[in-house]
């Protein structure tokens, strides 16, 4: 602190007689009324300071005075965090409404006029969309009123494709297989929910796995199928909660139809008569039984006719679609270890094996009797590079350009690279014998096309979301930097605040 | 709260931890065991079958840990002592057994050789 006190003032005092002055008091003057207890009293004590040198073994450093503990708030309940990640939002009341947005119906999957266009999906289907987890959570459903997909060329040969199936006449009771592939963002999910959605209109049955990935990590029970087969494997949780999704999504339509054959594996437990969605629910109640639930179901979806002493209401089965979203993680080995602690390939995993058996032609019948679509779709976000899985894509395709298996053009694994047989084997289909059946098909999907990029930004100015003119010359723009309109690459573009002056 | 080899483990404990906690089972015995039994390794110990505790414990109690392991280990110490080995005697003297240099860092040595050998 600064002294008021002022020096210069003090200088220009002439200094006073020392003699006059009186004798210099030792003791405080604040006390000057008792003077005699201040004189004998002690000297004061020095304040302990660390302004001294620091004394023998003392250590002389900064103290820092420590920081109380925050206090923590309790840590969120178990399985809340996931939910939290794994919200799946499908509704913002912020934007606008989109008027004269159709709703996607049996009628308009085929008009080829909405193509380019956003076709919402109907909110009572929502409930069977989230069902059989249709929707992503990273997907940017959220910034929209209400859920929709634009039409594409492709969507509308899914559409085309569906409705044939479902409807009387010459494709009746086809089936198709195929394998989606595309760029990241190009939209491959997004046709799978497609998919779904067609389905769900034509009241197809449809099985869902979203998420590939989660049968072999290892994270959801295991165990042999049975003494005899010590190195195949079942995932009974798993089971039932594939049972439990595709209950949920199809009750109308299990409802409907009944058992129509014997089930030894399940002994007592299916009775005639029983709907089912409860023979279904035989397996989600006790997923210790989920597995020979689950190929009962399977084996009454895929029936034509009824078996002997079943013939009471016999319904014919509705076609099927099944759908699973990244393919690739099933191409290589599982995380979960035999008893002999060797790896086991995902292949020996009675569920992977079940779907991956449906992409090979059926002998006596079609792997989809009564009609129907598999859609395996690769991830290119979350892939894993298996080079055997790569090349069998190859072949895939190549079959499908036409080439034989022997011709020497024909891409074959590269001998030194320790390609993954199994994995070739599993997609090296020969041509199916049955005229209904479809071969196995690799469909690539790429960016939209000029016009249903223009489609696609029109519905994210209509909702509000995009303040700009819409005009060829932007939308071009646009799809160029979207790379040639890959529709993941767009929605990013459209949904990019922007200050317009 | 479930029992393994007498020792009780809350629901939500995963197994494999609560199997690590066994003196003398590590990673790779752990994940032997939960392979041979057919356990995945993200499973919980309230996600366990009857059946399969009791395999855990009944495998378990043929395996050499906890209390034999430890014997076992002092008892190879007191019979290097006994013979008079060089090894031996580093262990009695408070040293570092396997050939580290003495001049620093030998706090782990000071704490655990000496004469009564405690684990």
């Amino acid at each position: 602190m600064v002294s008021s006190f002022c020096w210069s003032c003090m200088t220009r005092l002439r200094p006073t007689p020392r003699a006059v002055l009186p004798p210099p008091v030792a003791a405080p003057r604040a006390a000057s009324f008792h003077t005699s207890t201040v004189r004998y009293a002690l000297p004061a004590k020095k304040k302990a300071s660390l302004d001294g040198p620091p004394k023998f073994r003392e250590a002389k450093s900064a103290r820092m005075k420590k920081k109380k503990p925050v206090e923590k708030s309790r840590p969120p309940s178990v399985g809340e965090r996931k939910a939290l990640r794994k919200r799946i939002v499908l509704s913002n009341p912020n934007a606008l409404e989109v008027e004269g947005m159709q709703d996607l119906s049996s009628e308009n999957m085929v008009d080829a006029r909405l193509r380019g266009s956003v076709l919402g999906l109907p909110v009572p289907m929502l409930t069977q969309l989230r069902a059989v987890e249709a929707f992503k959570p990273k997907q940017g459903w959220s910034i929209f009123r209400r859920p929709g997909t634009v039409v594409r060329r492709e969507t509308l040969e899914l559409g085309r494709f569906i409705d044939g199936i479902s409807n009387e006449g010459k494709d009746k009771g086809r089936s198709a297989k195929k394998i989606v592939t595309g760029v990241r963002g190009s939209g491959k999910t997004v046709h799978l929910l497609q998919a779904m959605a067609m389905a769900f209109t034509k009241q197809w049955v449809v099985f869902t796995v979203p998420e590939p990935q989660d049968l072999v990590i290892a994270h959801t029970s295991y165990a042999p199928l049975s003494d005899d087969t010590p190195h195949l494997y079942v995932q009974n949780d798993a089971t039932a909660a594939m049972l439990s999704r595709t209950v949920t999504a199809n009750e109308q339509v299990l409802k409907n139809l009944h058992i129509s054959q014997q089930h030894p594996a399940l002994k007592s437990s299916a009775k005639a008569g029983m709907t089912l969605e409860e023979l279904a629910k035989l397996g989600i109640q006790d997923p210790a039984i989920a597995w020979p639930v689950f190929q009962a179901l399977w084996s009454e979806l895929t029936a034509t006719s009824p078996a002997p002493g079943f013939d009471k209401g016999f319904k014919p089965r509705p076609p099927m679609l099944v759908t699973v979203d990244g393919l690739s993680h099933w191409m290589k080995n599982s995380e979960y270890r035999s008893a002999d602690f060797d790896p086991i390939h995902a292949h020996d995993l009675m569920f992977v094996r079940h779907f991956l058996s449906l992409l090979k032609p059926g002998s006596e019948k079609p792997a989809l009797p009564n009609g129907g679509l598999l859609l395996y779709a690769t991830s290119a976000s979350n892939n894993p590079t298996i080079y055997s899985f790569e090349v069998a894509l190859k072949q895939i395709a190549a079959r499908q350009a036409g080439l034989n298996a022997s011709a020497p053009e024909f891409p074959q694994a590269d001998p030194y690279s320790k390609a993954d047989k199994r994995v070739i084997d599993a997609f090296d289909s020969a041509k199916p014998t049955i005229a209904k059946e479809g071969i196995l098909e690799l469909q690539t999907l790429g960016g939209l096309t000029r016009d249903e990029a223009r489609g696609f930004m029109e519905y994210f100015a209509r909702s509000g979301l995009l303040r700009e003119k819409i005009n060829d010359a932007w939308v071009g723009e646009k799809w160029s930097l979207a790379g040639g309109g890959v529709i993941g690459e767009l929605e990013k573009l459209g949904r990019r605040l922007r200050v317009v002056n | 709260m479930v029992f393994i080899l007498g020792v009780n483990f809350p629901e939500r404990n995963l197994v494999k931890k609560s199997l690590e906690s066994f003196f003398g089972i590590g990673n790779n015995a752990s994940s032997r065991l939960l392979a041979r039994f057919h356990i995945h390794s993200t499973c919980k110990v309230g996600d366990l079958a009857n059946k399969q505790v009791l395999d855990i414990t009944a495998a378990l109690s043929e395996m050499k840990i906890e209390n034999d392991l430890r014997r076992q280990y002092l008892d190879d110490i007191k019979r290097l002592k006994e013979t008079g080995t060089y090894r031996g005697r580093r262990h009695a003297l408070g040293l570092p057994v396997r050939g580290q240099r003495t001049r620093t860092q030998i706090k782990t040595a000071v704490r655990l050789n000496r004469m009564e050998r405690r684990l």
